[in-house]
């Protein structure tokens, strides 16, 4: 039996389609990326699977339950840090154990072993408006990790945490799966994506791809990619860039552009060379294999995330 | 330990570690108990002086629960569903009525304490009161009617103004305006006939009156409330705006988009 099971689901704010007949399928113990930019439907799609939202149409079960029928079964992580900032971590769990039902001592030994868990045992008794966001998504996943649980949705979990944080995050993820939980991780980073046995990518509201991680890039055809640092950024260089790309494809990023072209070896010094014509220096160049954030790009001519 | 007892906790010890909700509801009261008690009594004969005590700490107790119900529990609801925790509690196998009782028990306990903070300190500064035993229980009776009131007030305006700081400032907003206009913060003689009318109107005002009455006299209360009439239109318009507010917070808060 699938742990998610989502059938044809639209919905529709108004004239404004968000999700377009989605189909997806969750296999119990599955690690499944979601990735897709902002305003793609994917956080909408997830706050429907936990039963926050109702779907304009379509079917949704989870193990075989209507969602609102199977809360006990899922924990959801949304974006924002809903923990109680004036609360201490070890309070904040206390609180969502009284909700679940426990009872004092059971939530007390339940509490204690989840601090344990997630590596705050020795932060318990600080208040969460001392800890690290790194620290604070790390309490907010515990409050997920209750018994009982079978599904943990994550959305954007690693926004706005610095790398060290977002390792270890991502590591506690990893330990999580080895308990066979089911997860379904909402991201816009391709690099997050990729730790999962299967993604989906979703742009205006559709599924447009879906496999393992290496399926999907072997899928798109993309070979290495070139990725340049410039001294300046701007329409001229990209058009240029374009050039040296079969369907003039160019992705802008944080500090340069990647270029997608056949043949890499042939085409870097004859783009070092027609940079320099037009003014403008390339401070680092080199070549990586395609991401999923690549492969994104190839399927749709937008990238997952914005440039700063 | 259950769902009602999680959310009654968790409330309690967001309102007692809020310097701006302690400052509202218990500093700010207080700290008007001492400048009226002070302030306002030169030239009034000895005798008087300390029922008129009595009947400023009655206001200002009135007026603790109106900041703690039309401020603190609006902006504890705006402050939930703005960091997602509203979002969290609905995926989760929640009753949204423990959830409710949990944070009306919590704002009542805030709200017994701070109105025992303020009528202390009016005690210490030499206010009295004359009573019965009877007299005491109705005031606590009205006491607890203003409370709810307020939380209507309160869940209208957390339900309704999104953002945190929005919710804490209308609910103030709405608090201070409304204690001045309808005697509960000035006496209810000084009022011209249209606010008198909207005082006697105004469940907190109302029961602010019946209070006063009941614990000073009426020539500090402005006015007998104690009619057949008056008590049920104060009771009957606080139940409303109670009944009113959970049910737009139970309809808009907790429902699916």
């Amino acid at each position: 039996m699938d742990a998610i099971s989502v059938e044809k689901v639209t919905k529709k704010y108004g004239d404004n389609e968000v999700l377009r007949g989605v189909d997806l399928k969750i296999a119990e113990g599955e690690f499944y990326a979601l990735m897709g930019p902002n305003g793609s439907g994917k956080t909408t799609l997830a706050s429907i699977i936990v039963s926050v939202r109702s779907p304009s149409s379509g079917k949704i079960e989870i193990y075989g339950k209507k969602p609102e029928n199977a809360k006990e079964l899922i924990g959801y992580i949304p974006q924002e840090n809903f923990s109680s900032p004036i609360l201490t971590g070890k309070e904040n769990l206390m609180y969502f154990a009284g909700l679940l039902g426990y009872s004092k001592n059971a939530a007390e030994e339940i509490v204690n072993e989840l601090l344990n868990k997630i590596g705050l045992s020795e932060d318990a008794n600080k208040r969460v408006s001392n800890y690290s966001g790194g620290m604070r998504k790390r309490l907010e996943i515990a409050t997920a990790l209750f018994p009982g649980v079978k599904i943990l949705i994550l959305d954007e979990p690693t926004t706005g945490l610095d790398p060290s944080a977002r390792r270890r995050f991502l590591g506690l993820i990893q330990e999580l799966r080895k308990e066979m939980t089911t997860v379904l991780l909402i991201t816009h980073i391709g690099a997050d994506a990729e730790l999962a046995s299967k993604v989906g990518l979703i742009d205006e509201g559709k599924i447009i791809a879906e496999d393992e991680p290496e399926g999907l890039k072997k899928a798109s055809g993309l070979k290495d990619v070139i990725n340049i640092e410039t001294s300046i950024k701007s329409e001229k260089v990209a058009k240029m860039l374009s050039k040296f790309s079969e369907k003039k494809m160019v992705m802008e990023t944080d500090v340069g552009y990647r270029v997608y072209c056949e043949e890499v070896e042939k085409a870097i010094p004859e783009i070092v060379r027609s940079l320099d014509v037009i003014g403008c220096k390339a401070t680092k160049i080199e070549t990586e294999k395609p991401s999923l954030e690549d492969v994104f790009f190839k399927l749709t001519e937008k990238m997952v995330r914005e440039v700063s | 330990m259950g769902q009602v007892k999680a959310t009654l906790d968790k409330t309690i010890k967001e309102f007692l570690r809020q310097k701006t909700i302690l400052f509202w509801t218990i500093a700010w009261p207080i700290l008007w108990v001492l400048i009226g008690s002070f302030s306002f009594v030169k030239n009034v004969p000895s005798e008087v002086v300390s029922y008129t005590r009595g009947a400023i700490a009655i206001s200002m107790s009135a007026f603790a629960l109106m900041t703690a119900g039309m401020a603190n529990l609006p902006g504890n609801i705006a402050q939930d569903r703005e960091r997602g925790l509203l979002s969290k509690l609905m995926s989760m196998p929640i009753n949204p009525w423990r959830d409710f009782v949990g944070r009306i028990l919590a704002l009542l306990a805030f709200s017994c304490l701070a109105a025992f903070l303020v009528t202390l300190v009016g005690f210490v500064c030499g206010a009295r009161f004359s009573y019965s035993f009877v007299g005491l229980l109705q005031s606590i009776g009205f006491l607890l009617l203003i409370s709810l009131a307020s939380a209507g007030i309160g869940m209208l305006i957390g339900t309704f103004v999104k953002n945190v700081h929005g919710a804490i400032m209308s609910g103030v907003g709405i608090a201070v305006v409304t204690a001045a206009i309808s005697g509960v913060m000035t006496p209810y003689s000084y009022l011209p006939l249209l606010l008198q009318q909207f005082a006697s109107v105004y469940p907190i005002s109302s029961s602010s009156s019946f209070i006063t009455f009941l614990l000073v006299g009426e020539e500090y209360a402005g006015y007998n409330p104690l009619s057949a009439g008056q008590t049920t239109l104060t009771i009957l318009s606080s139940l409303l705006l109670f009944f009113g507010g959970l049910v737009a917070y139970s309809r808009f808060c907790w429902r699916k988009e």
